[in-house]
């Protein structure tokens, strides 16, 4: 919501007090607990239990399973727990904040591994919950995947692990062939409001010619560096996917907490 | 007489402009105020629905639990007794409550009933019985996975609840909201302590004592 009517009646010193105000507050929230950054791939060793030949293989094995069903699915390994709070709130604000599953669909699942403390979860998104009700999350991690990282054989406990949870919930949701990132994320919601304005610019810029008045070159000057600066901004390069590996891109999905937490 | 003419014009002018100017705004706060409210709403049917989702649970879990030979009585009428007390505080589903203290009833039978269940849960660990029935098992994963999940429902009803009361309480958007009857929603307040870890007690002659007392 714009605030432009009420511009006008106030003074330029207040509606500055206001905005930073508004900043400070904006940055204090933020300030409560950084979140691991969105992860460029479908499966993240950050703790290195895992071979790259395997990690390559499992990344892919992923990304195939999107460009199938559209389910996002990723894995994300930790040596030690991140966070202060409890593992159910960190992983949950983490899963928000990935934006793992389509929009819509909210077919997301994160795997969650903390090698240190023995810890893990299965965190599906809101479409998910019905292949993977916390039973069958808390099934596949006692049966399947603890008892191979108990032996210290992670690549078996993951790959068993992923290949669980993909039984699971293959059949929910139809492919497109390609994964979000692949159709270049965020290029489908290109913001209406920004082409409404170049539309309003054009037609400006069009009349102020067409009755011939100087000020028509004072609008022009203000067009310019805005579109510039879009393009600087770059929404063209969200689909790249260089070395070698299939990139992730959240597709704005949303979880609602569901999923169980185990330990090994 | 002419200048005096245009003098009129030009002051009408100005205030249609401003009526003008005033009409957007009010029809843009409106707009805004009634999508705030809305998703208000919907996190709250949210709401509910995860703490319904716990309430289903509890016949199954007092059945599995009975089954158990000379489980503690006690532990199994407060989950009982707590669940009808909910049941006795149904708010409408598809609004979020506007009355404080609507909110706060509600959340006192819902905190009564989660005392109840994590005491239950405390006691069972001393039944081995129970620990290797694979009914009870599954229950107890649906109902930690449920309390997670109100956790998370109530956080983002909260979150709602915030944007929504700040367009209420800020300008331009209040001089609207209060012409056109917009006022702000109640949210959840932390439960008594629990801004601190749970402890688990073993020793269970003192724990009545640790549940908030709850009931008048």
């Amino acid at each position: 919501m714009t605030v432009i009517p009420s511009a006008a009646e106030w003074s330029g010193g207040r509606l500055l007090l206001v905005v930073v105000a508004l900043w400070v507050s904006a940055i204090c929230a933020h300030a409560a607990e950084a979140l691991p950054p969105k992860p460029d791939r479908y499966f993240n060793d950050y703790a290195h239990v895992v071979s790259p030949n395997d990690a390559l293989r499992l990344n892919e094995r992923l990304a195939q399973f999107e460009r199938e069903t559209s389910n996002q699915f990723l894995v994300a390994i930790w040596q030690k727990f991140p966070s202060q709070s409890s593992l159910e709130d960190f992983t949950q604000r983490t899963f928000q904040s990935w934006t793992v599953g389509q929009k819509g669909r909210n077919n997301g699942v994160v795997l969650f591994v903390f090698v240190d403390d023995h810890k893990l979860r299965i965190q599906p998104g809101y479409g998910l919950e019905g292949a993977l009700p916390d039973i069958t999350c808390l099934d596949i991690i006692q049966n399947v995947i603890a008892p191979r990282f108990r032996e210290r054989d992670y690549t078996a406990g993951l790959t068993n692990g992923i290949e669980a949870i993909v039984a699971a919930t293959k059949g929910e949701y139809q492919g497109s062939g390609r994964t979000h990132a692949e159709t270049g994320g965020a290029t489908r919601h290109l913001p209406i409001g920004f082409i409404v304005f170049l539309v309003v610019v054009f037609l400006i810029i069009a009349t102020n010619r067409s009755s011939r008045r100087r000020r028509g070159y004072w609008f022009n000057g203000m067009g310019g560096p805005y579109i510039g600066g879009w393009g600087g901004g770059g929404w063209l390069s969200s689909g790249s996917s260089g070395g070698g590996f299939s990139g992730f891109s959240g597709g704005g999905g949303f979880s609602g907490g569901g999923g169980a937490s185990g330990s090994w | 007489m002419k200048k005096l003419g245009f003098g009129c014009g030009a002051i009408l002018l100005v205030l249609v402009f401003v009526a003008v100017v005033a009409a957007i705004a009010g029809v843009r706060s409106y707009n805004g105020l009634v999508g705030l409210q809305q998703n208000v709403d919907a996190k709250w049917a949210q709401v509910q629905n995860v703490y319904q989702r716990r309430a289903d649970l509890i016949p199954n879990l007092v059945q599995t639990v009975a089954g158990a030979a000379n489980f503690e009585k006690s532990t199994l009428i407060a989950v009982t007794n707590a669940r009808a007390s909910v049941g006795r505080v149904q708010l409408d589903p598809s609004k979020a409550p506007t009355d404080a203290a609507q909110l706060e009833q509600f959340q006192a039978a819902q905190g009564q009933l989660s005392n109840a269940l994590s005491r239950l849960l405390v006691v069972s660990e001393r039944y081995p019985e129970l620990r290797a029935n694979q009914n009870f098992l599954g229950l107890q994963a649906q109902l930690e996975g449920t309390e997670n999940r109100i956790s998370v429902e109530r956080g983002n009803f909260n979150e709602a609840v915030q944007s929504y009361n700040t367009a209420v309480r800020t300008f331009p958007t209040m001089l609207f909201a209060r012409m056109m009857g917009f006022q702000t929603r109640p949210f959840f307040n932390a439960q008594p302590g629990a801004e601190k870890a749970p402890s688990v007690s073993f020793d269970f002659g003192n724990s009545p004592a640790a549940t908030p007392a709850a009931t008048p």
